[in-house]
C-alpha cells in the first residue's frame, strides 16, 4: 500500500504525485465477500432509504424485474464499482476537492466565465 | 495511409504545447471570447482556450453535488430565443420522388422554391407512418391533425422561417406542450407537459412542425421497449428481424428518420444514445458539447451527462438542426458562459480546392489510438455450454454481435482514413492517456447512477415496480456512497485534463470506438455512415465515430461534410421497407417475441 499524499496547502511547493490507478488494494478480497453479506447490506441500505424490494416477485423470469435479478445486479455493481473507484489514487493537487462556495459563480461572470 | 507516430504538426501559428497562449483580443481570464476577425476562417477549437471547459465541467460537477441542477427539468419556462437567420448553401434539387425522403435542407429549398408546401410534406410523412409504423413502431404518439393544422396555418409564409414548416419527430423525453411525454415509462405514462422543452421550443419557433413523439428505451436506458421490456421499435434496415437492434435509447428517432417517416429527429445522449442508433441506421448524429444545448424540459437521466442533439440524414441537416437548438438558455446554467454558436451550416458545407478537388475545410489532424488501427485482436468469446442459462447465452450473443460490428468497422476505418488523407487530413497516432481503461471503464461510468436515482427517490420509495425493466440502475445508484460518487466526479476532471492535454495536444479530432469516454467528460461526438456489413439479417450500415475538443461541433461537422461530399453512404436508404409496407400492419401481427429483462438493461443500457 502506498502512502497517502498529504493535502496541498497555500504556499507549499508542488510535489508531482499524479492521480493513478492503484496496483494493489488493502482490505477484504472482493471475492471473499459472500452473496449473503452483500444482500444484507443492499436490503439494509434500501430499507434505511424507505425503498422496498419486497413488492417485486421473488423469482419470476416472466416479470420485468424480480428480487433475485435486482439483487444479482446490485451485487455485481458492489463488487465492481465502489472498490475500483476507491482504488484510484487521487492527487489532491491535480484536482482539489473544492466544491464550495458558489458552485455556479463562474456562470454568473464572477471569475471564470462570461454571460451569454 | 501515413501515420505520424506521436509527431505533432499543427497549422501555422499553433502553440507547441498543450497550453495554448491567450488569443490576442480575447479575455484571458475567461478564454472564451472569439477573435472577431478570424471568426469566419477558424473553427471554434482554434479560437478559445480549451482548458476553460475544464472549469465549466468542474462547476457542473459541483452544482450537481450541491443539488443545483435538479430543478432545471421542471423549472418554469423562460422566454424562447428568437431564431437567428440561417443561410443555406446552394444545392441541387433532391433526386427523391417522395418528399418524405428529402433531407431537411432539400425540403426547405423545395418549400422556398414553391414546388412543395409544408402540408404536402407533412402528408407525405404521415402516409409513410401509416404504412410503415405498425411494424417499425418508431412512434409513441403521432400528432397528425395538429401537424396538418400547423402546416396549413404556416401556409405561404413558412419559407420565411429557418425551418420553413419541415416536420420533425421528438424523442419522447422532450416536453411537448399538450402532448403526452412518457419516456416510455410507467412513471410518465400520463404526463402531459404544459410547456415545451427549450430545445424543441427553439426548433418550433424556427418553423418546425411536431410530427410526433418517438419511442425510446424506458427512461432513456436501453433500445426501445415497453416499460416492461417487450422490444418495440425495429431497425429500418431489418424491419422483419426484431433481433437487429435499432440502437438505443433514441431508437424511434433513428428509425423514423432512416425509414423516411420524418426528415429529422431529436435525441438525447448519456451513454451513446444519439450516436449508437445513428450508427445502427446509417444516419448522421451529433452529440454536442455539454452545455451547448439546453436540457431544460427534458426528463433527466444523468444530468451532468445528458446531451440533447439531432439525428439526421446528412451533415448539413445535423448542422442546421443543431444550429437552431443550440445556445445559451438563462433557465439552464450549464449553457451559459460558452463561446457563441458558430455558423454550423457553413461548417457543414463542403469546400473544394481552387482546382475543384474536394478538401477538408480546415487543416485537420485525425488522432487514432494504436489499438484501433490494429483492429479486433481479442479472441471471440466461447459459446456457453448446454448447461448455460438464458442470461449467459444472451450475453454471449451480444458479445458476438458487438465483435462482428467492431470487425466490420475496423475494416472500413482504413478506407475512411485513406480518404481523409486524400482530403488533406494528417493521420496521427495518439497514445491513450494514463489510466484510460480505468477512467473510462465500467466502474467510473457507473458514477452517473446516483444522479439518476436521486431525482426519482420519491418514485422509488413509492413503488419500485413503476420502473419496470429499467429498475436496476436506479437501485444501484442508491448503493454508491457519497465518497465514491465525489471521487468519481473528481476523476472526471482528471480524465478531461488528460484528454485535453494528452490527446488534443497532438490532434484536432480523435477516432473513437465507444461514445462512453467523451460522454463522461462532455466532449462532442459525431457519427456518420462509412459503409455496410453483411449479416444474416441482410446488409446493415456501419458508422464511424469522431470526438472533438470542447465546442468543436463545427470541426466535426466539417469532417462529416467532406466525407459525404466524396461518398454516397449517407444517401443509401433501407431497401426492404417498400415490401414491408405492402403487408397489413397491426399490433397483433407485430407483437414482439423479444423481451429485455432487468439484467439486459443493466448490462447494455446507457
Amino acid at each position: 500500500m502506498s502512502s497517502p499524499t498529504p493535502p496541498s496547502s497555500p504556499g507549499s511547493s508542488p510535489v508531482p504525485s499524479p492521480s493513478r490507478a492503484s496496483t494493489s488494494r488493502p482490505g477484504v478480497p472482493l471475492q471473499e465477500v459472500s452473496d449473503e453479506a452483500l444482500n444484507g447490506m443492499i436490503l439494509t441500505r434500501l430499507a434505511l432509504l424507505g425503498v422496498d424490494l419486497s413488492v417485486l416477485p421473488e423469482d419470476d423470469p416472466d416479470a420485468p424485474a424480480d428480487q433475485r435479478r435486482i439483487l444479482e445486479s446490485a451485487r455485481r455493481f458492489l463488487r465492481s464499482t465502489p472498490a475500483a473507484i476507491a482504488d484510484f489514487e487521487m492527487d489532491p493537487q491535480e484536482v482539489p476537492p473544492v466544491l464550495y462556495p458558489a458552485a455556479l459563480a463562474p456562470n454568473r461572470g464572477a471569475g471564470a466565465g462570461e454571460g451569454p | 495511409m501515413t501515420v505520424s507516430g506521436g509527431r505533432r504538426i499543427g497549422p501555422p501559428g499553433d502553440a507547441p504545447s498543450g497550453h495554448r497562449p491567450p488569443v490576442p483580443g480575447s479575455v484571458a481570464t475567461s478564454g472564451l471570447r472569439i477573435r472577431d476577425r478570424e471568426e469566419d476562417v477558424l473553427p471554434t477549437d482554434r479560437r478559445f482556450d480549451r482548458r476553460s471547459f475544464l472549469r465549466h465541467l468542474g462547476t457542473w460537477t459541483a452544482a450537481a453535488s450541491a443539488g443545483g441542477l435538479t430543478g432545471v427539468w421542471t423549472a418554469a419556462p423562460a422566454a424562447a430565443a428568437v431564431p437567428a437567420p440561417v443561410t443555406l448553401p446552394e444545392g441541387p434539387d433532391s433526386q427523391e420522388t417522395d418528399p418524405a425522403l428529402f433531407t431537411v435542407v432539400e425540403a426547405i429549398r423545395a418549400i422556398r422554391g414553391g414546388t412543395l408546401s409544408p402540408e404536402e410534406l407533412v402528408s407525405a410523412c404521415l402516409e409513410r407512418i401509416r404504412r410503415l409504423d405498425p411494424l417499425l413502431q418508431a412512434f409513441n404518439t403521432v400528432t397528425a391533425e395538429a401537424a396538418l393544422a400547423r402546416a396549413r396555418s404556416l401556409g405561404s409564409t413558412a419559407g420565411e422561417l429557418p425551418l420553413a414548416g419541415v416536420p420533425l419527430a421528438m424523442k419522447d423525453n422532450y416536453f411537448t406542450a399538450g402532448v403526452r411525454t412518457t419516456a416510455n415509462s410507467h412513471i410518465f405514462a400520463d404526463f402531459v407537459p404544459t410547456w415545451n422543452a427549450e430545445a424543441w421550443e427553439r426548433l418550433r419557433g424556427a418553423g418546425a412542425i411536431l410530427l410526433g413523439k418517438t419511442q425510446m428505451g424506458p427512461l432513456a436506458t436501453s433500445r426501445a421497449t415497453t416499460p416492461d421490456g417487450e422490444a418495440t421499435t425495429r431497425n429500418a434496415w431489418a424491419p422483419e428481424n426484431e433481433r437487429v437492434s435499432p440502437g438505443g435509447s433514441s431508437s424511434g428517432s433513428a428509425t423514423a428518420v432512416a425509414a423516411g417517416m420524418a426528415p429529422g429527429a431529436t435525441g438525447t445522449q448519456t451513454g451513446g444514445s444519439i450516436t449508437n442508433p445513428s450508427d445502427a441506421q446509417g444516419l448522421t448524429g451529433i452529440k454536442p458539447t455539454m452545455g451547448r444545448v439546453s436540457l431544460r424540459g427534458i426528463i433527466p437521466l444523468t444530468y451532468t451527462r445528458d446531451h440533447p442533439g439531432p439525428l439526421a440524414r446528412d451533415a448539413a441537416d445535423a448542422a442546421l438542426l443543431l444550429q437552431l437548438m443550440a445556445g445559451p438558455d438563462p433557465g439552464d446554467p450549464r449553457t451559459l458562459g460558452h463561446p457563441p454558436v458558430p455558423d454550423l451550416v457553413a461548417a457543414a458545407t463542403p469546400v473544394t480546392s481552387p482546382g475543384g478537388r474536394p478538401r477538408l475545410r480546415w487543416p485537420t489532424r485525425i488522432g487514432v489510438f494504436p489499438e484501433d488501427l490494429a483492429g479486433v485482436t481479442d479472441p471471440p468469446a466461447q459459446e456457453p455450454g448446454p448447461e448455460a442459462g438464458q442470461e449467459e447465452r444472451r450475453r454471449w450473443e451480444r458479445q458476438l454481435e458487438a465483435r462482428a460490428r467492431a470487425e466490420a468497422a475496423a475494416r472500413l476505418r482504413r478506407t475512411l482514413l485513406d480518404t481523409f488523407e486524400e482530403l488533406g487530413a494528417e493521420i496521427v497516432e495518439v497514445p491513450p492517456p494514463a489510466d484510460w481503461e480505468t477512467l473510462t471503464g465500467g466502474a467510473f461510468n457507473n458514477v452517473r447512477l446516483p444522479e439518476r436515482a436521486e431525482p426519482f427517490l420519491e418514485q422509488l420509495r413509492s413503488d419500485v415496480r413503476d420502473f419496470g425493466v429499467s429498475l436496476s440502475p436506479w437501485i444501484n445508484g442508491l448503493l454508491l456512497p457519497g465518497a465514491e460518487y465525489l471521487r468519481g466526479q473528481r476523476a472526471k476532471l482528471v480524465l478531461l485534463r488528460r484528454v485535453l492535454d494528452g490527446i488534443f495536444d497532438r490532434c484536432d479530432v480523435v477516432l473513437q470506438t465507444s461514445p462512453i469516454p467523451f460522454d463522461i467528460i462532455g466532449l462532442p461526438l459525431i457519427t456518420f455512415p462509412i459503409g455496410m456489413r453483411d449479416t444474416e439479417a441482410g446488409s446493415l450500415p456501419v458508422g464511424a465515430l469522431f470526438g472533438g475538443m470542447p465546442f468543436a461541433e463545427d470541426r466535426l461537422l466539417s469532417l462529416a461534410a467532406a466525407w459525404q461530399s466524396v461518398t454516397e453512404w449517407h444517401r443509401m436508404r433501407p431497401s426492404g421497407l417498400e415490401a414491408t409496407g405492402t403487408r397489413p400492419g397491426g399490433e397483433a401481427e407485430t407483437r414482439s417475441g423479444l423481451r429485455l429483462d432487468v439484467l439486459d438493461v443493466w448490462e447494455t443500457g446507457q
